[in-house]
């Protein structure tokens, strides 16, 4: 795998224009563009958790959406079984995203490059079809009723309040990941990448590492499915197919692999291309489809990249 | 009533392993997963559906639309995978799943977005009679079609020299390539034979399971899972891989239906964690 | 005595790499190990490192037997390599190199989340280290970008980033021009002042230049120990392992 960036300087610039523009949105927005937003921030978390896991660790994992599923099933049933305070249930979504993520994590760590993506596939759509035949978890109709936190003496059910909530959830876990990336964990999984028999040789534990951040990457994923499960007020088990990790992996591409504010980017993109051409044209799918294509292939470095030499252009012609 | 089961489950396991050769084969060659392999099942059945529409002809569709998603298969060969052999593994996928959407959309943009049916032939319109229980003779011939490519594929791949040189690549590609076999050749024609077989499937089990978009997202992941747990690069793999899965998936969703697809998953987990390489690996 | 093997011996099928070796080193011994081409030295080698498991006998390291230790394990408890084909972090600097390297003791806790680029301790170190591999200009230059030569002496440095009580060297010179050997050599007879090292070498002067004691393999057998001039004058080394490469 090559260019996988590591600008910290940008990262910040990116993240805080993308921020501006968040509130702006929320500002001026109405109902749906709020939703909208809601929806986004809740998919940059999951496409930045996958990011450090596929950018930073080099583990594409095609069976991410099952800790979506996980964080917003554990959401459901903590809050309509257990009658657990919304917000208690995502903190403890959390905690058992990164528990499940963990011990996976530690079983399935020592398989590489397409046995890795393949197992990751196989673990997600076993969970899939487990949501989807399970009458607790509601089978195919998944369980609804599922409110949001009431914080501070504001209800998280009015949409601008809650675009909100979510816009400080995004920044506390940008600043978590940025921080683990720069940390001997997050350098010592970017030397693993390249070259992880040159870190055991030098007395680390690869498997401990790789595992601690694929445990860290499902908590993040675990936390986005238990928000999305109180956007939305129902869970159902599309939240974990497949395709779903598959779009999340779109995204970081689009973004820019590695680069973690790429990721919210490439989630931006991704999604209004997904939800705001689908209403103009048709043939969207063609022109997401093709579009994939295009920047897998020839733009390497994703959005990203472009801003990259779009700043550089600009420095040298100061 | 068990042994309409029984066959039933041979059935699905032939349509697997038309699928699921093609696929492991390639697999072994390139070390590539192609996502979209489903989707040229899914243009086999939707091709034989016009074909059928405009002749009238079950038979014509059967022999043509094969040839069609071979030809398609060809065309994707020249035009991408070619070109994205030594790229990584996540770029790799990612292309195919973008290959996806476009299968998708293609078929709702040409056929529409209703399911489509085409009647069984003539020849099998009767059911048969086997040890007291009907059967529809239709699935005996899709039974038979996945048994004659099994043989015909195993006396090409043991027999001829041409089979030599694939198992050949497949074991060790650089030293095939030393020893002056022409790999990019041999990697085009199993990658179009394959998709061809992909389309022989799609279109063999259109008049049972009907015709709509979204076929392949059913039989894809399946298919991926004979792929692994065989061993990728294996006939033999495929054909173990896709009697299991065949059956364990049809015997399980009379049983048991809630865990039938959890146990096949968890199958596969299973193997990969314990035997990365899958039960005939040939990595 | 900081290491000891004894009676290691090795077979792949029915081929005996290695037939009952026995090697002791004292601390702060120069040691090298030579033999012709399919001796068994990178065998050995692998052994010591912990990348192998030995069939036959066992491996005391500061007084415990560390036989069944993993690569990692042995690393940590101080036994380090380098290796013969250049094996660093393509995508960082010399200076991304060094500190990752230095980075694998930490404790868990608050401290992991501090950048790495925040650690004084571990930067001073990694400039320590860099100076002592001769790469203080080269800090900031991505390590694929360096040249062969110095991508070696990085390679090096990879090695004794975490304090090594055991250095191993496995054929530090190879590929190199004469100018770019004469550096490591140069370095790596300061380095031995100080870390007991081992060096496999297929360079007979390189190893005559640096090691105090040589061992000399020949198809799996320990056939002659000594000086560097005990070796020179020994007839059957001549030869068993000179007499075949000339």
């Amino acid at each position: 795998m090559n260019a996988v960036q590591y600008d910290k300087k940008l990262r910040l610039q990116l993240f805080i224009i993308l921020c501006c523009s968040a509130i702006f949105v929320n500002i001026f927005g109405d109902y749906f563009t709020r939703f909208l937003l809601s929806e986004i921030i809740i998919l940059s978390l999951f496409a930045m958790s996958l990011d450090f896991l596929a950018g930073r660790g080099g583990m594409i994992s095609l069976g991410h959406a099952m800790f979506l599923g996980i964080g917003a099933y554990s959401t459901a049933i903590l809050f309509i079984n257990f009658n657990i305070d919304p917000f208690l249930c995502s903190l403890l979504a959390v905690v058992i995203g990164l528990i499940i993520g963990y011990l996976i994590g530690f079983i399935i760590v020592k398989t590489d490059g397409i046995f890795f993506i393949m197992i990751t596939l196989a673990l997600g759509e076993m969970f899939h079809s487990w949501a989807y035949t399970n009458d607790f978890l509601g089978g195919s109709d998944g369980i609804s009723g599922i409110l949001r936190p009431k914080l501070l003496g504001m209800d998280l059910n009015e949409p601008l309040f809650f675009s909100y909530y979510l816009l400080i959830l995004l920044i506390l876990v940008y600043a978590f990941l940025a921080a683990v990336t720069d940390s001997p964990l997050g350098r010592n999984l970017d030397a693993i990448r390249q070259n992880s028999g040159r870190v055991l040789s030098l007395g680390g534990s690869v498997k401990l590492y790789k595992s601690a951040s694929f445990g860290i990457s499902a908590a993040i994923a675990s936390l986005a499915g238990s928000l999305y499960a109180q956007l939305n007020g129902f869970v159902s088990p599309e939240i974990s197919h497949w395709t779903v990790s598959g779009e999340g992996l779109i995204m970081i591409i689009v973004g820019g692999i590695g680069s973690l504010s790429g990721a919210i980017l490439g989630a931006v993109v991704v999604h209004i291309i997904q939800h705001e051409f689908s209403k103009l044209v048709d043939w969207w799918m063609l022109l997401m489809g093709g579009g994939f294509i295009l920047v897998v292939l020839f733009l390497k470095e994703g959005l990203w990249g472009l801003i990259l030499k779009f700043k550089n252009y600009i420095i040298e012609n100061k | 009533m068990f042994i309409t089961e029984i066959l039933n489950a041979l059935q699905f396991s032939m349509t697997l392993f038309l699928l699921s050769v093609g696929l492991t084969i390639v697999f072994g060659l390139m070390k590539i997963v192609n996502l979209a392999h489903g989707t040229l099942y899914m243009l086999g059945a939707y091709i034989g559906l016009s074909i059928w529409t405009f002749s009238d002809s079950f038979w014509l569709a059967f022999v043509f639309a094969p040839i069609a998603t071979a030809i398609l298969g060809a065309l994707l060969y020249k035009v991408l995978f070619k070109f994205i052999q030594r790229v990584d593994p996540m770029r790799q996928v990612l292309l195919t799943f973008g290959l996806i959407y476009i299968g998708l959309d293609s078929v709702r943009l040409i056929w529409g977005s209703m399911s489509h049916s085409i009647t069984t032939p003539e020849l099998f319109s009767n059911p048969i009679n086997i040890f007291g229980e009907t059967y529809p003779t239709y699935r005996l011939f899709v039974i038979l079609v996945g048994i004659t490519v099994l043989l015909i594929l195993y006396f090409v791949l043991e027999k001829t020299k041409m089979g030599a040189m694939v198992r050949a690549s497949v074991d060790d590609h650089e030293t095939s390539q030393m020893l002056g076999i022409n790999t990019e050749k041999i990697l085009f024609y199993t990658f179009s034979l394959g998709c061809g077989l992909a389309g022989l499937a799609g279109v063999t089990v259109a008049p049972i399971v009907g015709v709509e978009a979204g076929m392949d997202m059913e039989v894809l992941v399946l298919t991926l899972i004979v792929v692994v747990v065989g061993g990728p690069g294996s006939l033999k793999g495929a054909l173990i891989g896709s009697l299991l899965i065949g059956f364990v998936d049809t015997f399980g969703k009379v049983f048991f239906p809630e865990l039938a697809l959890i146990t096949i998953y968890a199958a596969m987990a299973l193997i990969l964690i314990f035997k990365p390489g899958g039960m005939y690996s040939r990595l | 005595m900081i290491i000891s093997l004894q009676n290691i011996s090795k077979s792949f099928g029915a081929n005996n790499v290695l037939k009952n070796i026995s090697i002791a080193i004292d601390k702060k011994e120069c040691v090298g190990i030579i033999g012709p081409n399919g001796a068994g030295k990178s065998t050995l080698f692998k052994i010591i490192s912990g990348s192998l498991f030995q069939d036959g006998g066992s491996i005391i390291f500061n007084d415990a037997n560390i036989d069944k230790l993993s690569i990692e394990k042995r690393s940590r408890l101080g036994i380090s390599q380098s290796f013969q084909s250049n094996s660093l972090f393509n995508e960082m600097t010399v200076k991304e190199n060094i500190m990752v390297a230095c980075s694998q003791s930490f404790k868990v806790g608050w401290e992991l989340f501090k950048s790495l680029d925040k650690r004084t301790n571990i930067i001073t170190k990694s400039y320590e280290i860099a100076e002592e591999v001769g790469l203080t200009e080269y800090l900031d230059f991505r390590s694929d970008n360096l040249s062969y030569g110095l991508q070696r002496q990085l390679e090096v440095g990879l090695a004794i980033a975490n304090n090594p009580s055991l250095l191993l060297l496995d054929e530090p010179t190879a590929g190199m021009s004469n100018e770019e050997t004469k550096n490591i050599v140069k370095m790596v007879k300061k380095l031995s002042t100080y870390y007991t090292t081992i060096i496999v070498e297929h360079d007979m002067d390189v190893i005559y230049s640096l090691a105090k004691k040589i061992y000399v393999l020949d198809s799996g057998d320990l056939i002659f120990d000594g000086t560097p001039n005990e070796v020179k004058n020994s007839k059957l080394v001549q030869e068993r392992y000179i007499g075949i490469k000339q």
